[in-house]
């Protein structure tokens, strides 16, 4: 059997509008798949159809039908740019049937990949005002006359350097630079001198670009220097690794 | 070379009421016959030309030129909603299917330079139909302005599905070449 002459039967039907079943199913999705001569065929048979209609002049539409409509069109709100629904589905049959199949197939992909999408741009969205919220604390940190900044250098005499913004009452922020990420399963940990002890003052990464900034509680007694060592990733109470960096 | 009929709609669908006036002047004559041949009632034909019409306000900024003419858009959609009001009343009534029109009265002519022209047009066209064999009419007829599906007229006929299908694609060619040739 010629395949395509199938559809050229098919199409002459539903140009009468008599196409119903699995065959209309088909026929849509091959003409929504873009199918010229079958679109040209259909075109020309409904222009084919509408003379023979126009042909018909027996009847005069009556009067009310028009002022009816101008006095509907005058007062409602128009729909701008929005395609009526039957009429031009009909007319339309191809990009009908796109729209309804891809609705059918894809809507739940689409919902969710914008699920996620929104879920992650949520959860970008609370980081970022994190990071705003961390850095204005920064900043207002830094009017207190009583707010002091510390820097950290390496012994070694890389380019690393932090410095952490410090007030005894409200506590501070280490921010670092040019500190090489930490091996796997290890971590860097700040330390708060000056008491017998080195007291724990938060474990941290650094990004890609050896950066980070992150808020060092208060507590304890006031540091008088802060160091830096290299730890566990899990943190310890005392100092066990490598110190990296320290103030003077 | 944009027609008078596309012009209208262009102005429609930048909400232009003079040119929806314009439009319903030109194409309401042309499509109420149609409406009311296919749903038989005056009253039922007023309420669905006013429907079409008023999609076609809404729906002016769709409108593609590239598709087919404003006369095929309105045919389209006339012959759509008013098959959509003979379907409703079908599915209340369960058994009411329309008889199928014989013999049409001739078209009144009309006086003046395009209406004279396309009333010409329509004396050949109009035959074109009555030319058909009486299967390829009878099927075309069902179809168009009874609103029969392929399966309900296979019924109907006691004809095989395809033989039905076949009849109208011949039917419908035939009246495709008819129009080429009118043209």
């Amino acid at each position: 059997m010629n395949g395509h002459e199938t559809y050229e039967t098919l199409a002459a039907v539903y140009a009468v509008g008599a196409l119903d079943g699995d065959d209309l199913a088909q026929f849509e999705v091959h003409l929504a798949e873009g199918c010229q001569p079958c679109a040209t065929a259909l075109r020309e048979s409904r222009e084919a159809l509408a003379r023979l209609a126009l042909g018909d002049t027996r009847a005069v539409p009556p009067a009310e039908v028009k002022s009816a409509l101008m006095a509907r069109i005058g007062t409602a709100p128009r729909a701008a740019a929005r395609p009526s629904r039957a009429g031009w589905l009909t007319w339309a049959a191809a990009t009908a049937a796109v729209v309804a199949l891809a609705a059918m197939l894809t809507s739940g992909i689409v919902a969710s990949r914008y699920e996620a999408r929104l879920g992650q741009m949520a959860r970008e969205m609370a980081a970022e005002r994190e990071r705003l919220q961390r850095e204005e604390a920064a900043l207002e940190l830094l009017r207190d006359p009583a707010t002091r900044v510390v820097e950290l250098r390496s012994p070694s005499g890389s380019n690393a350097i932090a410095r952490v913004i410090w007030n005894d009452k409200a506590g501070g922020h280490l921010i670092v630079s040019n500190l090489p990420p930490a091996p796997e399963g290890k971590a860097y940990e700040l330390w708060a001198l000056g008491g017998a002890q080195p007291r724990p003052a938060g474990l941290f990464q650094v990004d890609a670009s050896g950066r980070v900034a992150q808020k060092v509680e208060a507590g304890g007694e006031p540091p008088k220097g802060f160091a830096v060592t290299l730890e566990p990733a899990t943190g310890v109470p005392a100092p066990t690794g490598p110190i990296v960096m320290a103030s003077r | 070379m944009t027609t008078a009929g596309e012009e209208f709609i262009r102005r429609m669908a930048a909400g232009d009421r003079d040119a929806f006036g314009h439009f319903y002047d030109r194409y309401a004559p042309l499509v109420f016959p149609l409406i009311l041949r296919i749903v038989r009632d005056r009253t039922d034909a007023a309420d669905v030309l006013q429907e079409v019409f008023w999609e076609a306000w809404q729906g002016a900024s769709g409108y593609d030129p590239v598709r087919g003419t404003p006369e095929a858009w309105m045919i389209t959609r006339a012959r759509t909603r008013a098959i959509d009001r003979i379907r409703a009343v079908r599915r209340r009534s369960e058994t009411f299917v329309p008889p199928v029109d014989e013999g049409l009265a001739p078209a009144s002519p009309e006086p003046g330079g395009d209406a004279a022209e396309r009333a010409e047009d329509r004396g050949v066209i109009r035959t074109a139909l009555n030319q058909l064999p009486h299967a390829q009419r009878e099927v075309i007829e069902l179809a168009y302005y009874a609103g029969l599906t392929q399966t309900e007229i296979s019924a109907r006929l006691q004809q095989p599905l395809g033989t039905v299908k076949t009849r109208i694609r011949l039917g419908l060619e035939r009246l495709r070449d008819v129009v080429r040739r009118a043209t």
